[in-house]
């Protein structure tokens, strides 16, 4: 025991003097404050600059048949299209083809009846929705058009396309559109740091072998304090790193509370209930441990650094697509699917399933407990296989050993 | 305190390496472990330590087995190797508080050490910096640091200049006078010679030779005689009584090996060769380590 707080001080220092360690975790926090300040460094901008809208509105061009029919849709559009400044142009198709090709003009209408036209653009964005909007636009126009004709009144008729239906949400479960965007935070820092703790705690464990410190450290200290130091030492490591990035985000973002009101995204990212929280640190922490003890086993079996990635491969690959499937499955929308549940027990892909499943709908506590007590119970198999490779692995030189042989010697 | 090892069997899967290696050493002597490359000197020395458990047989000190958390080993690998990348008092101090010592002992026996080595200038500087030999005197520190009452040195002169060498020979002298356990293996024969007591020679995972040195070398049948003459020696070369004996041969200008019928005629003959002709030296030949060395272990079992 002795040993271990040895061990564990002695890595500890190692990751917080280590000058990439503080510096990328400063870098990260000056991030987070230039996004959250934005808004203020923005408005600050701003107000010196004159308001000059208008005139630099984009163009978008009319052009029908008949002048009146051009003139009628650009008094529909007006309202529609506030974003830009709406032009009828009486040359036709030509004129506005030559006018967006020169970037006179960002987009143009051509109508050859009222129910149909061609949109003409330079660049179709990702997010162009005027069709949308003008099918929308012309489809009013045509409606109230043809009631008008026969004989319902424009009141009357403006009353009936204009109905509006209300409706409540009334939620019983979780909002999936508020949980989103933490959920996501929250897995992607989970795989972050699993991934990338985890590949330090292997690489630290070949860094001692190929050095030969590993030969005195043997005769030293216990393998096992010496594997449980390392791991403790890096999962301490990582908290702190995600306690100071999500801890400084936090102080900021209720320093500049007012500036955020209006961004329902942001508001719910730092809105996230405390419980959830908690169930992120405990996953976070059994997660962490469980990829953290077979990546020191592995960087154990290896005898130079160079050779680490190829090894840790497999734990790499298994964690990825523990991954992918969370993902998937939060971006479909169904987290309760037949694979995210079976995931949520298999304790490699638990601390991400599971975790997700609460953070986005009603999981019962019972499975929650399963799913723990299955989790914890592997955690310590994998802990004592982890420590016996360790034993064997970090005596052995030279060619990196079959897993067969390994498995025989303990 | 007598340190025993009795009957140890170690297997690697299906390698034998140690089959059946009983040592004995005692405080304040030094013992020599020998043995070609791959004889298992490691493996012995690493049971020793209690880095793996030995198939069967026992390490004892006095007479019990050794409580691991009462005697104290000192350790310097022959595979040298520390952090490169850390300043050396922090990694010393990591070692010795490893070996069990307190923060503040720690540092004050550091320091008395890296003085005693001439040290002290690089306490704070990087392992990297360091030349070979200075990076081997730091390692030494990690064997010595916590006052073991075992201390088991690997080649230790490997790579340290004829100062350096002095200053390591004078601190195993102390340690050996301190009453400690010194187990020393090495591949320098006069080393061995110098310090060693009690020496064992390992092939193939046995002991094939064990005992005092100085009663191995009287062991040897005492019928060759090493003869120097300045100026008389092709006359003894051509002597009669010299020609009668079992063989003559020169080893170079002024010496020559005479091996005797009988180690009974020694007398008669040193009296004949002092009389007769001019002898600078004249004297039994004992074998040396290095002889005897190759003589066990030049097969491989």
């Amino acid at each position: 025991m002795n040993q271990f707080g040895t061990i564990l001080k002695f890595e500890l220092k190692n990751y917080f003097k280590n000058k990439v360690f503080v510096g990328v975790t400063l870098f990260i926090v000056a991030v987070i404050a230039v996004v959250i300040f934005f808004p203020k460094i923005a408005a600050s901008f701003e107000s010196d600059s004159t308001d000059t809208s208008g005139e630099s509105l984009p163009v978008m061009l009319i052009a029908a048949d008949s002048e009146d029919e051009a003139q009628q849709i650009k008094e529909a559009f007006a309202s529609a299209f506030e974003d830009y400044n709406i032009q009828v142009t009486a040359k036709g198709v030509e004129d506005i083809k030559a006018k967006i090709t020169d970037e006179e003009a960002e987009c143009g209408f051509y109508f050859e009846s009222p129910v149909s036209y061609t949109y003409y653009v330079n660049d179709l964005s990702l997010y162009d929705e005027n069709t949308t909007i003008a099918d929308q636009v012309l489809q009013n126009v045509y409606r109230l058009n043809t009631m008008m004709q026969n004989g319902i009144s424009a009141e009357k008729a403006g009353e009936i396309l204009s109905a509006q239906i209300n409706h409540n949400v009334e939620n019983l479960g979780k909002n999936q559109m508020q949980n989103f965007f933490y959920t996501y935070i929250m897995i992607f820092a989970l795989y972050m740091v699993i991934l990338l703790y985890g590949q330090l705690v292997a690489t630290s464990v070949a860094t001692e072998k190929s050095s030969r410190a590993m030969e005195l450290l043997i005769t030293s200290a216990k393998p096992t304090s010496m594997m449980f130091g390392k791991v403790m030492a890096a999962c301490i490591a990582g908290l702190t790193q995600l306690t100071c990035i999500f801890g400084s985000a936090f102080l900021l973002f209720n320093i500049n509370k007012g500036d955020w009101q209006d961004n329902q995204i942001v508001n719910s990212i730092f809105n996230m209930p405390l419980n959830l929280l908690i169930y992120m640190l405990l996953f976070f922490v059994l997660g962490f441990f469980i990829y953290a003890f077979l990546f020191g086993a592995v960087g154990s079996t290896v005898s130079k650094v160079e050779d680490i990635n190829t090894a840790v491969m497999p734990i790499t690959m298994l964690f990825i697509v523990a991954f992918m499937v969370v993902i998937f499955s939060m971006s479909s929308g169904n987290v309760d699917n037949i694979l995210m549940i079976v995931c949520s027990y298999i304790p490699f892909t638990s601390p991400m399933a599971m975790f997700t499943r609460i953070a986005m709908s009603t999981v019962p506590i019972y499975e929650i407990i399963i799913s723990t007590v299955i989790l914890v119970a592997s955690l310590f198999g994998v802990g004592i296989l982890s420590a016996k490779i360790y034993r064997v692995g970090v005596l052995l030189y030279g060619t990196k050993p079959k897993i067969g042989s390994i498995i025989k010697s303990i | 305190m007598e340190l025993e090892l009795k009957n140890i069997y170690k297997n690697f899967g299906e390698k034998q390496v140690l089959t059946g290696i009983s040592l004995n050493a005692k405080s304040g002597e030094a013992f020599g472990l020998l043995g070609r490359n791959g004889a298992g000197k490691t493996t012995t020395i690493r049971i020793l330590m209690n880095v793996f458990p030995a198939n069967a047989g026992e390490v004892l000190v006095d007479g019990k087995p050794i409580n691991y958390n009462k005697i104290g080993i000192g350790y310097l690998p022959e595979e040298r190797g520390l952090y490169p990348k850390k300043p050396i008092i922090d990694q010393l101090i990591y070692f010795a508080q490893l070996k069990g010592m307190k923060y503040a002992p720690a540092v004050k026996s550091i320091d008395k050490w890296l003085e005693r080595l001439g040290m002290s200038e690089y306490r704070n500087k990087r392992l990297d910096t360091l030349s070979k030999g200075n990076q081997q005197k730091i390692q030494l520190i990690t064997a010595l640091a916590h006052n073991p009452d075992i201390v088991i040195l690997d080649e230790p002169f490997s790579g340290l200049d004829p100062v350096n060498a002095q200053l390591l020979k004078d601190v195993v002298k102390e340690e050996i006078n301190r009453g400690k356990i010194v187990l020393f293996s090495s591949h320098q024969m006069n080393y061995i010679e110098e310090f060693c007591d009690n020496i064992a020679i390992l092939n193939g995972g046995k002991v094939v030779l064990q005992g005092n040195l100085h009663n191995i070398k009287r062991n040897y049948t005492r019928d060759k005689l090493i003869v120097k003459s300045l100026t008389d020696i092709e006359k003894i070369l051509t002597n009669q009584g010299v020609k009668s004996e079992k063989s003559v041969k020169r080893l170079d200008s002024d010496t020559l090996i005479l091996e005797l019928n009988s180690p009974d005629n020694k007398q008669n003959v040193m009296k004949m060769l002092t009389e007769q002709f001019d002898i600078d030296e004249i004297k039994v030949f004992e074998p040396s380590l290095n002889d005897i060395f190759v003589e066990y272990a030049g097969k491989q079992v």
